[in-house]
């Protein structure tokens, strides 16, 4: 007797790679779509996604540098917002859209066996590449504010990598709960609301700690302040004198507005956060996901 | 007829749908539950409903399998458990094969996307290969005759095109399993003709076939083996003629 089953797939870490090998073209195709609907009708198409970043970008910049005298000390204004809107931004857009991605594709899910964390990961993946884009605009930045381009960039990746399993993470664990929980859209709302005041993304936070140190160290907990100072520092280094011990002991100081590599605290911060969120959001929705088509 | 090779085993399966489940999550139900917890549990049994129970049989290669019962009989519930879309709260159902599910057709399509870019997204969830998609995109086209309709978007399909495109999808290529709900009478009188051609040869090529129809006459005349469902449960099963007879006089009592 054949005993190969296609309809109802065996469980375990071998079939989730297995898995992920066979519906590859369908992830792709699901990109592809939103990739399609996003831009059709619209004049400017996929320029948009280079266009939107600086816009948002010179908005917040006119209202914060001019209005309310935000500025950052040692290190270019410009440059700070935008990776910081890029970074965050990527991560907002990413998580509601994987939110409500079950929810979403309840029609497919109800007719067809699909591995559902397939939806989650390809509305992350499709803001990816949305990201990927932006960072034509934040490099014209860049050169523009005259900050230059060192090897220090080639760290980048690790903390751009870190901030997509993150989201993946939470991807999972938010669509889980957007299904038995409907509020959380709504909720998750205002969440990333106080999250993105909470997150130094046009003022920086030292300027917090000199004022309220206890304050200042909890918003260090914050991943996504992990994650947009890693690439501060690669990018333009620390906006104060910053003093660490480097893996071999020895104590480092980097100046202040100096492209650096990071602090091996920070890598393992970055990679912690990673790491924990996206094994634990996988879990619950692994642990749920037979239950969603009841709910949904 | 039907070989010893068994394609689809379902195994006393039972399945449990909580028709409360809307109510649940409620602040108010919360509210109420919190004041009388003692109501609580008794109320959340009540509501339990059984769609399946105890039900077991077996499909053999090459067999077409009716399922026949009145509305909510647990029909369609059967098929989404074959097609792996439910877990069966007790028992198993095992399907040793591929599985081409055309329940709902065209439930995946986009309806921003055009025709072409559905048929690939489509093509995708049926889990074909890209390869083979572009390979027999013209007999996708060639069947559901809508050539003249290739770069429009689904969404100003009439049902009738949308139902045409999908079925022309979900039947290219002979799948081991096939699981029918209700989709012989798509199209116009044309291309329901069309479609029944396309079933009985997928039929004779030996494809499995488990097959949901009110149409007693497509049963008689599709279907090897009759299983009658009646509130979950199996009344019968046995031949097509004889169930379908049984049946009608049943359904006239009421």
């Amino acid at each position: 007797m054949d005993t190969s089953q296609t309809a109802i797939p065996a469980r375990g870490l071998k079939s989730i790679f297995l898995n992920l090998k066979r519906y590859s073209f369908l992830l792709k195709e699901l990109v592809s779509r939103d990739f399609k609907v996003k831009y059709k009708r619209s004049v400017l198409g996929v320029l948009w996604s280079l266009l939107y970043p600086v816009l948002m970008m010179a908005v917040m910049a006119i209202i914060f540098s001019q209005f309310f005298k935000f500025h950052t000390e040692n290190v270019d204004y410009l440059v700070y917002l935008q990776v910081g809107l890029v970074m965050f931004n990527y991560y907002t857009e990413a998580s509601n859209l994987s939110m409500s991605s079950v929810v979403a594709n309840f029609s497919l899910i109800n007719k067809v066996y699909i591995p559902k964390y397939i939806f989650p990961l390809s509305k992350c993946l499709f803001v990816g590449i949305n990201f990927l884009l932006t960072l034509i605009p934040l490099t014209a930045v860049i050169v523009f504010t005259g900050t230059p381009i060192t090897w220090n960039y080639l760290w980048l990746p690790f903390a751009f990598v870190c901030l997509f399993f993150f989201t993946v993470g939470m991807g999972f664990l938010l669509s889980t709960i957007a299904i038995f929980f409907r509020d959380m859209f709504y909720i998750y709302g205002i969440v990333t609301t106080l999250w993105m005041y909470l997150t130094p993304i046009m003022y920086d936070l030292s300027s917090v700690t000199a004022n309220h140190p206890v304050i200042g160290q909890i918003l260090r907990i914050n991943p996504l302040y992990q994650f947009l100072t890693f690439a501060r520092l690669c990018i333009q280094g620390p906006t104060n004198e910053m003093t660490f011990t480097n893996l071999l002991g020895q104590t480092v100081v980097c100046p202040a507005g100096v492209s650096m590599c990071p602090p091996p605290t920070a890598f393992l911060w970055c990679f912690l956060w990673a790491i924990g969120a996206f094994l634990f959001g996988a879990l619950v929705f692994r642990k749920n996901q037979d239950k969603f088509i009841y709910y949904v | 007829m039907s070989t010893d090779t068994v394609m689809v085993r379902v195994d006393h399966v039972s399945m449990r749908f909580n028709l409360g489940i809307e109510k649940n999550f409620s602040f108010k139900q919360a509210l109420i539950d919190l004041l009388s917890p003692s109501k609580r549990k008794a109320k959340k049994e009540k509501k339990d409903f059984w769609a399946l129970s105890d039900v077991t049989f077996d499909v053999h290669k090459g067999e077409v399998v009716g399922l026949i019962g009145a509305n909510g009989a647990g029909k369609s519930t059967m098929l989404k458990n074959v097609a792996g879309v439910m877990k069966p709260t007790r028992g198993a159902v095992n399907a040793f094969g591929t599985v081409c599910p055309m329940i709902e057709l065209g439930a995946g399509f986009d309806p921003d996307l055009t025709a072409k870019e559905n048929v690939y997204l489509n093509g995708a969830v049926m889990g074909y290969s890209k390869e083979f998609l572009e390979g027999r995109f013209n007999e996708i086209m060639d069947f559901a005759e809508l050539w003249d309709f290739i770069d429009v978007p689904v969404k100003n399909f009439s049902s009738g095109m949308v139902a045409r495109l999908a079925f022309s999808i979900a039947t290219l290529v002979d799948p081991e399993i096939l699981i029918v709900d209700e989709i012989l009478s798509v199209g116009d009188i044309a291309f329901q003709k069309k479609s029944e051609e396309k079933m009985l040869s997928m039929i004779r090529g030996g494809t499995t076939v488990l097959f949901v129809s009110h149409s007693l006459a497509q049963i008689e005349k599709l279907c090897d083996r009759v299983v009658w469902l009646d509130h979950g449960k199996v009344v019968d099963i046995g031949d097509p003629k004889d169930l379908c007879k049984r049946y009608t006089e049943f359904m006239g009592q009421k």
